[in-house]
């Protein structure tokens, strides 16, 4: 760190000494630290904690994750997969006013209409799990992708193929006690 | 420097590429000269000389496309004169090995129209065989040809005529995230390409109508999984079932009154049928495990469908009000897929065992399970309208573009069909009138 520091340091010596090269604007590099996030550019408001994407987030800090995964085929969910959705249910019933969408995935070798099937078998596995678990069935939404979004993952360098999942989509609800409507409008 | 050692590699080249030009043993030879016209006159599709060219060009590349005609060289032989289409002169067809001879012509109408007239003869005996008339708007001279090919091709095969057909199929074009699936119609040989969905929500699986007016889709618009049911000319599309769960994988009955397709109900995926206006729902198979892809046989008395009550994905046949259920694959691996022959006598299906896909055929009663193609992802396999070819989806290992291919049924020579996009989920059916 010190090194190129020192070396910065001795190019815009460099440059500013030399006078035909001391028109040219040089980056000013800032170093980033682990304990420094780096500030927002000016302009850009804070990042809302309401928005779909942020309760997602949320999901997935408190939960451990939003995705379960299933064999190839299969539609049992396992004892990591129970683990997950417990997380899951104590989390959508700490906010009432959350809905879930349960998208299920296909493998990548299913026949088309077989993985929209298998894809619609694991996420109401998963619907159910979530029910007995104390989440009103109204709140939640199932529709299978298939093997449309196949999905990938990235290990170390690698990017591999997930397969046969669910994904828990939060869908914030709508206002929970809207107006009655006015008789006669 | 560069030439001498590039003849040896052009001989080389040659030799090899020669036995993919040979014909079939049952080959029958057939001259197709230019048809010809009583006047050269402007129409709409351009003068009718250039248009008799044009059509016997396009009936050419129809049969020789099938593998069951040598089109014999015309180039040196004279041009048959108008009169000469409905009395021709069989020694000159004879002298280029000819055993059918199609001629015919063109002729421009008062109200803007062609008439379009083709003959097949057979020139050893000289007895006419066929004949086709067609009075159409000059910009449709392209299904008149296909027309007169198709009699040519019953004449010489025995077979149901193919030729005026068209494709539909899931033209992909992105990938990732900005996937953009849209269901495409094109005619069998490219031609008159065009959309019938917007691309704003991913679609699947188009299967037409018997009639060939109408396409039922899986699609997600709106968020939700379902059929729809798209009009090919008027491009408007509407849901088969507004109100129901998830519903997928259409199949039109061959009178076209019903569609037998696959519904969740609670998580469990039973095939299920309903008129094809729409209407009530009628379940038809009660098994806990997965029902899906149902296809219907020719004569709409029974259904083909995929399920896995055995532990993996298998085929099975059973009456079409559900009752005589019979499993009729049981190979290793998954089977999907299936699609039941023109003729009635096989299915063809998917089978994924490891990293490759294979498409094969099998007896309606589960005998004889043939391989025909075996490929990464080689899927959905849809009979040509005369039941000797399988067209069906294919990725390339290195682009992982994924396209349509075509392959004799009883295996050969695999041919891809090119189309402008990617291209998957391929149906072929004979065009109605």
């Amino acid at each position: 760190m010190n090194r190129r520091f020192s070396f910065i340091a001795a190019v815009v010596v460099a440059a500013t000494s030399t006078s035909a090269v001391a028109q040219i604007r040089l980056p000013v590099i800032f170093p980033l630290g682990r304990s420094q996030p780096a500030p927002p550019p000016p302009g850009m408001p804070p990042a809302a904690l309401n928005t779909p994407e942020a309760l997602q987030s949320d999901l997935i800090v408190k939960a451990g994750t939003d995705t379960v995964y299933f064999p190839a085929r299969g539609a049992t969910l396992d004892a990591n997969a129970t683990a997950t959705l417990a997380a899951q249910a104590r989390w959508l019933l700490a906010n009432p006013y959350m809905n879930v969408r349960l998208e299920g995935h296909g493998g990548a070798d299913d026949s088309r209409d077989y993985a929209l099937a298998i894809g619609d078998k694991r996420a109401s596995a998963v619907r159910d799990f979530l029910i007995l678990q104390g989440i009103a069935p109204n709140r939640i939404s199932v529709i299978s992708w298939g093997k449309e979004r196949p999905g990938t993952m990235r290990i170390g360098t690698s990017v591999v193929a997930t397969g046969p999942r669910v994904q828990t989509i939060i869908v914030p609800a709508p206002a929970p006690f809207a107006p009655p409507p006015v008789p006669g409008q | 420097m560069t030439i001498p050692r590039l003849l040896p590699l052009l001989s080389l080249a040659g030799l090899i590429a020669a036995p993919a030009f040979a014909q079939e043993p049952t080959a029958t030879v057939i001259a197709i000269p230019p048809l010809a016209t009583a006047k050269n006159v402007e129409t709409d599709g351009g003068k009718t000389w250039a248009l008799a060219n044009l059509i016997s060009d396009l009936i050419a590349a129809d049969l020789g496309s099938t593998g069951n005609f040598i089109i014999a060289d015309v180039k040196k032989v004279r041009i048959p004169s108008y009169p000469e289409v409905t009395a021709p002169s069989y020694p000159q067809w004879r002298s280029v090995g000819a055993k059918l001879l199609l001629s015919g012509f063109v002729n421009a109408r008062d109200d803007g129209r062609l008439t379009i007239g083709c003959y097949v003869y057979d020139v050893q005996t000289g007895r006419e065989l066929a004949r086709q008339g067609f009075a159409v708007t000059a910009t449709e001279w392209r299904r008149a040809a296909h027309r007169c090919a198709d009699a040519a091709y019953q004449k010489a095969t025995g077979k149901a005529p193919q030729f005026d057909s068209r494709i539909a199929y899931v033209a992909q074009s992105g990938s990732g995230d900005s996937l953009v699936k849209r269901i495409a119609v094109m005619d069998f040989d490219g031609a008159n390409h065009s959309y019938v969905t917007s691309g704003d929500s991913t679609v699947l699986t188009p299967t037409w109508s018997p009639k060939g007016d109408r396409i039922a889709f899986t699609s997600f618009s709106g968020g939700k999984l379902h059929i729809r049911i798209a009009g090919v000319s008027d491009k408007e599309d509407r849901a088969l079932l507004p109100m129901a769960e998830e519903n997928f994988a259409p199949a039109f009955s061959p009178d076209g009154r019903t569609i037998a397709f696959a519904m969740s109900q609670g998580g469990n995926v039973d095939i299920f049928t309903v008129p094809s206006g729409g209407g009530y729902p009628h379940r038809v198979t009660t098994s806990p495990s997965i029902e899906t892809g149902p296809a219907y046989s020719p004569d709409g008395e029974q259904i083909v469908f995929v399920s896995d009550r055995s532990g993996t994905p298998q085929l099975y046949v059973m009456n079409s009000d559900g009752t005589n259920q019979r499993r009729i694959s049981f190979g290793g691996g998954a089977y999907g897929a299936p699609a039941w022959s023109p003729d009635g006598k096989l299915i063809a299906f998917t089978r994924t065992q490891g990293p490759l896909s294979r498409i094969g055929t099998v007896s309606t009663d589960g005998s004889d399970e043939k391989i025909v193609t075996i490929g990464p992802n080689d899927e959905e396999p849809s009979w040509s309208p005369d039941g000797s070819r399988l067209l069906f989806q294919r990725q390339d290992a290195a682009t992982r573009r994924v396209h349509l291919a075509s392959v004799p049924a009883a295996g050969g020579e695999v041919r891809p069909v090119p189309t402008p996009q990617g291209a998957s989920d391929p149906s072929w059916s004979e065009r109605g009138e």
